[in-house]
């Protein structure tokens, strides 16, 4: 389409030059990836040996009963929350605990773990920083 | 030159010698009166500023001139390249429309578009023809002034581009309603949305990945 709306202006010649020469152009022996990782590790006999634990699994909860759906519809205001910071969690969730503990008397500061502070990040799945997980 | 002409070709620029009429750009009625290659005489219009246009689409104006002159109508259309309004109901012609080779058509009323300077907006609570000027209020908004009573008039709510009015729609099977889409259902939790899962759907997972270093 490119080329084409070109020609019909009447002044441009010769070969899209711009657009990416991907695997769907040139000659039938013209072999070229799209991009995908490989999933395992080639052998010195020149055997691919997949591993599992670099193959994607979907883990997709039951959708039964939900609400939301692709689209929105048009007489939905427009508008959005602010985005969520780290304060408000805390203000929310962790604040309430430590002020009731502080009232009666049992606030330790050597123990945060029991609000949910975490010292290191070692030996977690899922690490806050270096993030280790892909979002 | 050649980033140009993607780019133009994504909107489409009008011809230099285009008549505007009262149809839309890209409708079969413009294909018919501008084919390409055709020149026609210049149409001469009074050069306004795109900011100094003062009358917008659902506007009650009032006519100055013409048959119907001293009426009140609201602006149904506006061509800005002509200078055009159409006002509902007014300075209209008869003609016949759905004529086929056995049917005569129908009668209608057809509105002809009426220039700037044939039409007056009108004070909103006066109702009777002003000057307007654009000036700016204390909060520093842009607004519409009535010269004679210092009145605003607001700009009315203007139509979306691709027609749609939000108050007549029907959501198809697609659409999440209103109600389901400002509902407020996030939960805090200081858990990441990994972990929530994993406890939900009773994932155990003690295998940790083996430490590397990006640098």
């Amino acid at each position: 389409m490119g080329l084409l709306s070109q020609l019909a202006r009447g002044l441009v010649r010769g070969a899209d030059r711009l657009s990416p020469f991907t695997s769907k152009r040139g000659p039938r022996s013209f072999n070229k990836g799209r991009g995908a990782k490989k999933l395992g590790v080639l052998t010195s006999n020149k055997k691919f040996l997949l591993v599992k634990e670099m193959v994607p699994e979907f883990i997709v909860p039951d959708l039964t009963g939900f609400k939301l759906r692709p689209y929105v519809s048009y007489r939905a205001p427009e508008g959005s929350e602010p985005p969520a910071t780290a304060k408000q969690l805390f203000d929310e969730l962790v604040a309430p605990r430590i002020e009731k503990d502080v009232k009666d008397g049992t606030f330790d500061p050597d123990n945060l773990e029991k609000y949910g502070f975490e010292p290191t990040q070692e030996g977690k799945l899922f690490q806050l920083f270096p993030k280790n997980y892909v979002r | 030159m050649r980033l140009s002409a993607l780019l133009s070709a994504a909107r489409p620029r009008l011809p230099l010698g285009y008549r505007h009429g009262t149809w839309p750009p890209d409708s079969a009625a413009a294909r018919l009166r501008n084919p390409p290659g055709q020149r026609r005489r210049k149409v001469f219009v009074e050069p306004i500023a795109e900011d100094d246009w003062k009358v917008f689409w659902g506007d009650t104006v009032q006519v100055l001139t013409g048959k119907d002159a001293g009426k009140q109508g609201r602006v149904t259309q506006v061509v800005r390249p002509r200078n055009w309004v159409v006002v509902e109901g007014l300075n209209t012609h008869y003609r016949y429309i759905n004529r086929t080779a056995k049917y005569s058509g129908t009668y209608i009323a057809s509105e002809a578009p009426l220039l700037l300077n044939q039409i007056s907006l009108v004070d909103p609570e006066d109702r009777k023809p002003t000057e307007v000027e654009w000036r700016y209020t204390e909060e520093g908004e842009r607004v519409r002034v009535s010269l004679r009573s210092g009145r605003i008039l607001p700009v009315p709510p203007q139509p979306r581009r691709d027609g749609i009015v939000p108050e007549n729609w029907i959501d198809g099977p697609k659409d999440t309603s209103v109600e389901d889409a400002l509902a407020k259902t996030y939960k805090p939790s200081l858990k990441t949305f990994e972990e929530e899962i994993m406890d939900a759907m009773g994932i155990v997972e003690t295998r940790r990945a083996k430490k590397s270093y990006w640098y």
